[in-house]
């Protein structure tokens, strides 16, 4: 598994803090869009939802590329991937150990001797 | 199966996880303090506990060691801050991989109706800490897609609704 180096971790957890930027992500699970097409939804300027933009680029979370006369914006699955891998392994961690201890406090009440 | 929550604030070092045991806070204080309960839940269930030295009083330290198949050893140490049975242990946690960083954990055992709510507060000593910490020393565990998907869907859908 690839762990992402600290300040890059940062600047993507720092650009899915916010709601409106995890809401132009789940749009961008659909499909490339125009700027002015994403903007479109959100009750803020375009020139708000650029700067958004500007964040999740800078996180690696969105690539940009011009098309004719906008600018087509894509979400970058991978890096969303990395961040949801590093949650994943703390969870993994606890959800397996809880596990356990479910089981275990079950052969406990039991009266069963534990294996 | 009671579902594991786990909070990562995106401007505080800090990682907050909730879970419920089918069992008294009496018994869940004891499985986080006594080495022949953590012994048979503490980690990933490939990962042999083989070291589990506690010295139970405030300013005593523990030890553990887990151990992979592979033979790859991961360590962890800390000292006990405050030991109030049933209800609450306080204690620092160190990754021996990355000794600079202690972590300060707060375990909460609340009775509830299915048996105890257990609440942790980890808090590190800065926001970079953490996320190393996090990340690290569990490398080996397995992914599980699905789940991580399912947190991923959870996460986008916060977005919307608001």
């Amino acid at each position: 598994m690839r762990v992402l180096p600290d300040e890059e971790l940062d600047r993507a957890f720092a650009a899915l803090a916010d709601p409106t930027r995890r809401a132009i992500l789940a749009r961008l699970t659909s499909g490339e869009a125009g700027v002015l097409d994403i903007a479109e939804p959100f009750p803020m300027s375009q020139p708000a939802i650029s700067k958004h933009l500007k964040v999740l680029e800078a996180a690696g979370l969105v690539s940009r590329r011009r098309q004719a006369k906008q600018n087509l914006c894509r979400l970058e699955a991978g890096r969303l991937k990395d961040v949801v891998d590093w949650l994943g392994t703390y969870r993994e961690f606890w959800e397996a150990s809880f596990a356990r201890l479910d089981e275990y406090v079950e052969t406990l009440s039991t009266g069963r001797s534990p294996s | 199966m009671s579902k594991l929550e786990i909070e990562i604030p995106p401007d505080e070092p800090v990682v907050i996880f909730h879970r419920v045991i089918r069992a008294a806070p009496e018994l869940v204080f004891r499985m986080y303090t006594e080495p022949e309960h953590l012994r048979r839940w503490w980690g990933p269930r490939h990962l042999d506990l083989v070291v589990c030295e506690i010295d139970l009083r405030v300013g005593g330290r523990y030890r553990f060691v887990h151990r992979a198949p592979d033979g790859q050893e991961f360590g962890f140490f800390g000292e006990y801050r405050a030991i109030e049975p049933p209800h609450r242990l306080v204690q620092t946690f160190v990754y021996a991989g990355t000794p600079d960083n202690e972590a300060v954990e707060t375990f909460t055992f609340e009775p509830v109706a299915a048996g105890t709510l257990i609440a942790c507060r980890t808090v590190h000593s800065s926001i970079p800490a953490r996320d190393a910490h996090v990340a690290s020393g569990m490398e080996d565990g397995l992914t599980d897609s699905y789940q991580r998907l399912a947190d991923l869907a959870a996460w986008l859908q916060t977005g919307i609704s608001k």
